[in-house]
């Protein structure tokens, strides 16, 4: 009885904490986009319509496409970028080429900076005339490559993809590097004593073994990559200049339910439809691709 | 044909010195069996001739082949781990054909030689099953196996029985000797454990702080160890060593009386070291006996055999072989005689033997 008591005493206050600042909020987002919304004023209920309004009339399902398409392109491009590069840094790392101490730290040295700096320096590095970036390509004569990178539909996006790439690779790298030492050592060395191709051990033994990695990674960047928000922010704006070039969901979202700094009208049961359409995509497809990832993971 | 030279093999880590100076000749089809204490350089050896880290000097011949720059996989050289280092993602035909593929080897050759292997190893109803799913010597054979299916000049074996329990360990030492004269290759096997050694071996490598300290057969080691370390480390219960002082015929124990030997050798050293191992010697308590004083410590009943464990006068505990079982109780004063032929005389500076 006394240990039930105890036990209780521990559950309570944490899942009233979550049960007050997650859960309710969440739900009543779900219940603000069945509503008609004046400002902040609540209107009358009107089904499914806020939905209809965003996927299905213009102009804001060409703003929802275009948002979608664009996290869909950031989250395959920092899939490569990102955790593949990642991946790559862990191995070498993991094999101790020279110089392995000091870029496990360089490597994981961006990841503890906050997004607004990495946004503010990349914004500066990217900057048309004094940047780093093309003053150091004009520097090596290649000053035809020189871009207003910010500046362009072409290269915005990729741009930031890149930014975020040097700020979070880091993480991945850390966790694959986890799991590669937690293979062990002889099961290294009976592969070297069956071949010498690099590309054999890395994809016919590593990375199988490092599976469990992988679904953590795999996971944590797309819902990162859908909730994106930040550095856009930071870096582009909330109407992801330029011409929407780099806007996304949660810029769109932001935008739609809170208005912006031009004064567009703020739209709160648009917004929320949004948001509860983008929590629901991220919901399921994360939980798929858990379900599916841990399915190939093996016990070392 | 897998004949290997080792010519003056040396490792340093950084500033650290783990081999110095190897020298070894190894004939085609020959079981040798590394064996030292822990820390000895054995297992060390064992990773420069995989080729799993490099050499640092000296070289290194497969058949009148240098091998340091050449990489493991193509040495023809097959090693079986001591934790197995299955690959765990794989099944067991996998885990034997991986190696196999790689080789350019087709399917039918790779069937045909996992077949083999499994038959050998009985390995034949296990051939789905992943690594997790076998017992330790299951996957000692998979191990095994998977060396086997390249058909290597040379196989090595790094302490493969030590994580197998006790009754499983005769068993499989049988199995791994056979498996060495029906493969007819050469086979290097590292292990601690001299009976191991003893059992397995045509020739043994005694190492000891990165030096070999005797390299032959099992016979040639007892019967006439190179030097203090060898004499007590093979053979168990251990040799005694004594040290003793020689005038003339006669060889004096501090504070246990002396014996006269004949055929003492040729050496004008005056102190001197005796090895006695516990056949060679003999208890018995009468006074009239020639032999070493001293006390009974305890006795150790093994059926056939009993072994009485006497302090010599210097402190020097050794242990006798006595077959009668005679009940003896502790501290009762006794009197340990020397077979003369039996006896091993070592240098007491160098340790080294002195040739009778």
């Amino acid at each position: 009885m006394a240990r039930r008591l105890w036990i209780s005493a521990l559950i309570v206050p944490p899942l009233a904490f979550v049960a007050l600042f997650v859960v309710y909020p969440i739900a009543s987002a779900f219940a603000y986009a069945f509503f008609q919304w004046h400002g902040l004023a609540r209107g009358e209920f009107v089904g499914f319509a806020n939905f209809y309004k965003v996927l299905f009339t213009q102009p804001y399902m060409e703003w929802t496409v275009n948002a979608f398409l664009h996290n869909v392109l950031v989250f395959f491009a920092l899939m490569v970028l990102q955790n593949g590069v990642g991946f790559l840094l862990a191995y070498c790392l993991w094999r101790e080429l020279p110089g392995a101490a000091f870029h496990r730290i360089s490597v994981f040295l961006p990841v503890v900076l906050s997004t607004i700096i990495v946004g503010f320096l990349w914004k500066l590095f990217l900057h048309p005339l004094f940047g780093v970036v093309n003053i150091s390509l004009r520097g090596v004569g290649l000053g035809s490559l020189a871009q207003p990178w910010l500046g362009q539909d072409s290269t915005a996006l990729w741009a930031l993809i890149a930014a975020n790439a040097w700020h979070m690779v880091g993480f991945p790298t850390l966790v694959f590097l986890a799991g590669m030492q937690r293979i062990p050592g002889e099961i290294l060395d009976a592969v070297r004593m069956e071949t010498e191709s690099e590309w054999v051990k890395i994809s016919k033994i590593v990375w199988p073994l490092v599976a469990p990695s992988a679904t953590v990674v795999f996971t944590l960047l797309f819902v990162g990559s859908f909730n994106w928000f930040e550095l856009p922010y930071v870096m582009a704006g909330l109407d992801g200049s330029p011409h929407g070039a780099t806007d996304v969901l949660g810029l769109y979202f932001y935008r739609t339910a809170f208005g912006n700094q031009s004064g567009a009208a703020q739209d709160f049961g648009a917004g929320s439809a949004l948001a509860v359409l983008i929590f629901l995509f991220i919901a399921i497809v994360a939980g798929f691709i858990t379900f599916r990832l841990r399915a190939r993971e093996i016990q070392i | 044909m897998a004949r290997m030279t080792l010519n003056g093999i040396r490792k340093n880590f950084n500033a650290v010195n783990v081999l110095h100076g190897i020298d070894l000749e190894i004939a085609d089809k020959e079981f040798i069996v590394f064996v030292g204490p822990s820390g000895c350089g054995k297992s060390t050896l064992l990773r420069l001739i995989a080729g799993l880290d490099s050499i640092s000097a000296g070289e290194f011949r497969v058949d009148d082949r240098r091998m340091n720059e050449v990489a493991p996989s193509r040495r023809g050289i097959a090693m079986v781990f001591q934790s197995y280092a299955l690959y765990p993602h794989m099944d067991v035909y996998e885990n034997m054909a991986f190696g196999a593929r790689l080789m350019g080897l087709d399917g039918i050759e790779i069937d045909r030689r996992i077949d083999e292997a499994s038959k050998m190893l009985r390995l034949d109803p296990l051939l789905k099953r992943k690594p997790r799913e076998l017992s330790g010597g299951q996957r000692q054979r998979v191990a095994i196996g998977r060396a086997l299916v390249r058909k290597p000049k040379v196989l090595l074996l790094d302490e493969p029985l030590s994580n197998l329990d006790a009754a499983l360990r005769s068993d499989v030492r049988l199995e791994i000797a056979r498996l060495h004269r029906e493969i007819g290759g050469t086979t290097i096997y590292v292990t601690h454990d001299q009976v191991e050694a003893m059992t397995l071996a045509d020739r043994i490598v005694v190492m000891n702080n990165g030096k070999v300290e005797q390299f032959g057969s099992p016979r040639e080691l007892y019967e006439r160890p190179a030097n203090t370390f060898v004499a007590t480390f093979i053979g168990s219960p251990r040799m005694a060593l004594l040290n003793v002082e020689r005038s003339g015929n006669n060889l004096g124990l501090a504070g246990s009386g002396s014996v006269r030997l004949d055929r003492l050798p040729p050496s004008d050293e005056r102190d001197l070291v005796i090895g006695v191992r516990p056949d060679a010697l003999t208890v018995s308590t009468g006074e009239a006996t020639s032999g070493f004083r001293g006390n009974v410590v305890y006795t150790e009943y093994l059926g056939d055999n009993t072994y009485v464990y006497v302090r010599l006068g210097d402190g020097t505990l050794v242990s006798v072989r006595s077959s009668d079982g005679t009940a003896l109780k502790p501290d009762a004063p006794v009197v340990v005689s020397v077979a003369p032929e039996a006896v091993h005389y070592f240098s007491r500076t160098t340790g080294e033997r002195l040739a009778a």
